[in-house]
């Protein structure tokens, strides 16, 4: 198949996108290997970019931060109760009419409660942990938390699911991580994978309290 | 969008500060969430740019194959392919590589699924210019990934060559 047809394919591959068929390019498609493998190419990128979406909540520590800025250039006055979760629920207000792929109900109460783990103290030093040891630290929270357990039977096996998505994600994350050591973005998601594990087990733990 | 999650944080709490500091100049002409996308977004584009040394507009972010009016002709290869070798990590790093107005178009459309018309709005610009940055993007992240591909394939080369050479 001669580069012609594959610049006069190219040159029109983003109406193709479009939807726009022209039957010359259809034809060109099906006999030219190379322009197919283009459009792999960019079925495969889209299909990753879609995974990529992560409707992660900003942690409780930038709305402290926020209302400590605000507060100091006096566009806003004193304690008010519940002011960042009512900004938070304002938010999911205004967001709303935006349709967004979901996560699962529970994982995603995982990623809103990033706040409630940070007060653990010492947990702003994850970064300075290595993988293992914060792992290691999971685990035995984990242990801790699930012996405490949940007073409804149906919760407490919706956090158990919850947990082990968490698990996976987390076993996908230092597969990662193994692969590429010196991937700052492997490690970045990996130490979200266990921020959103903490944030579970916080969830979980916060739970058991209450009971 | 910033691949990084302390400088989200950091981005997002700065968007929420505009948000407060700058609420008076609302004036209902659009939809408040399309004004608060569009303010969440500039915070973004402008501590993109000022990390890429440029300082442009999104109608302005070109590559240099842009002004002899296209992407570059990177056709598939039979033996390149990226099925197989594309995940979550080294496309985020190739996205990390594209110049900010089209990666923040990749991330709103491909990643967070808006459609062009509501890019359009919250980048204040035409859906056809939406339409053109997001396949530019795309392809230019084909480019990115093939080179990483060849690159590996490079070392995995020399490494053999050398194993096989330290045999001898």
């Amino acid at each position: 198949m001669g580069m012609a047809g594959c610049n006069e394919f190219v040159n029109r591959l983003e109406q193709w996108l479009e939807g726009e068929r022209p039957a010359e390019s259809a034809a060109h498609l099906q006999g030219c290997p190379s322009c197919r493998g283009l459009m792999e190419d960019l079925d495969s990128i889209q299909t990753i970019a879609r995974s990529m979406e992560t409707d992660a909540a900003p942690p409780e520590r930038v709305w402290t931060s926020v209302r400590a800025r605000l507060e100091q250039e006096g566009l806003i006055q004193g304690e008010t109760h519940g002011w960042a979760g009512g900004l938070r629920s304002w938010l999911g207000g205004v967001f709303s009419p935006v349709p967004r792929p979901a996560l699962a109900g529970a994982y995603l109460v995982a990623l809103v409660a990033v706040g409630a783990a940070l007060s653990i103290p010492g947990y702003r030093q994850v970064n300075r942990l290595s993988a293992p040891a914060f792992s290691a630290s999971l685990d035995s929270a984990e242990h801790a938390t699930l012996a405490m357990g949940d007073p409804d039977p149906a919760i407490a096996a919706s956090l158990e699911k919850n947990l082990a998505i968490v698990d996976n994600y987390i076993a996908l994350c230092e597969k990662s991580v193994q692969e590429e050591p010196e991937s700052e973005d492997a490690r970045d998601f990996l130490y979200d994978a266990y921020e959103q594990k903490a944030d579970l087990l916080a969830e979980i733990a916060e739970r058991g309290d209450g009971r | 969008m910033v691949g990084n999650t302390a400088e989200a944080e950091d981005l997002t709490q700065e968007a929420f500060l505009q948000l407060f500091r700058k609420i008076s100049t609302f004036r209902g002409e659009s939809a408040f969430s399309t004004w608060l996308h569009r303010l969440a977004v500039n915070v973004v584009l402008m501590k993109l740019r000022k990390k890429s040394g440029k300082e442009t507009s999104l109608e302005q972010v070109t590559e240099p194959d842009d002004e002899s009016g296209g992407p570059r002709r990177d056709f598939g290869t039979a033996d390149l392919k990226l099925s197989g070798s594309l995940d979550r990590v080294n496309l985020q790093r190739a996205v990390d590589q594209l110049p900010p107005g089209y990666k923040a178009v990749f991330v709103l459309h491909d990643v967070q699924g808006y459609e062009h018309n509501e890019i359009a709005e919250i980048m204040d610009c035409s859906i056809g210019n939406s339409k053109s940055q997001l396949h530019k993007a795309r392809m230019r992240l084909r480019e990115l990934l093939h080179e990483e591909v060849r690159d590996k394939a490079r070392e995995e080369r020399r490494a053999l060559g050398n194993a096989s050479g330290s045999e001898d």
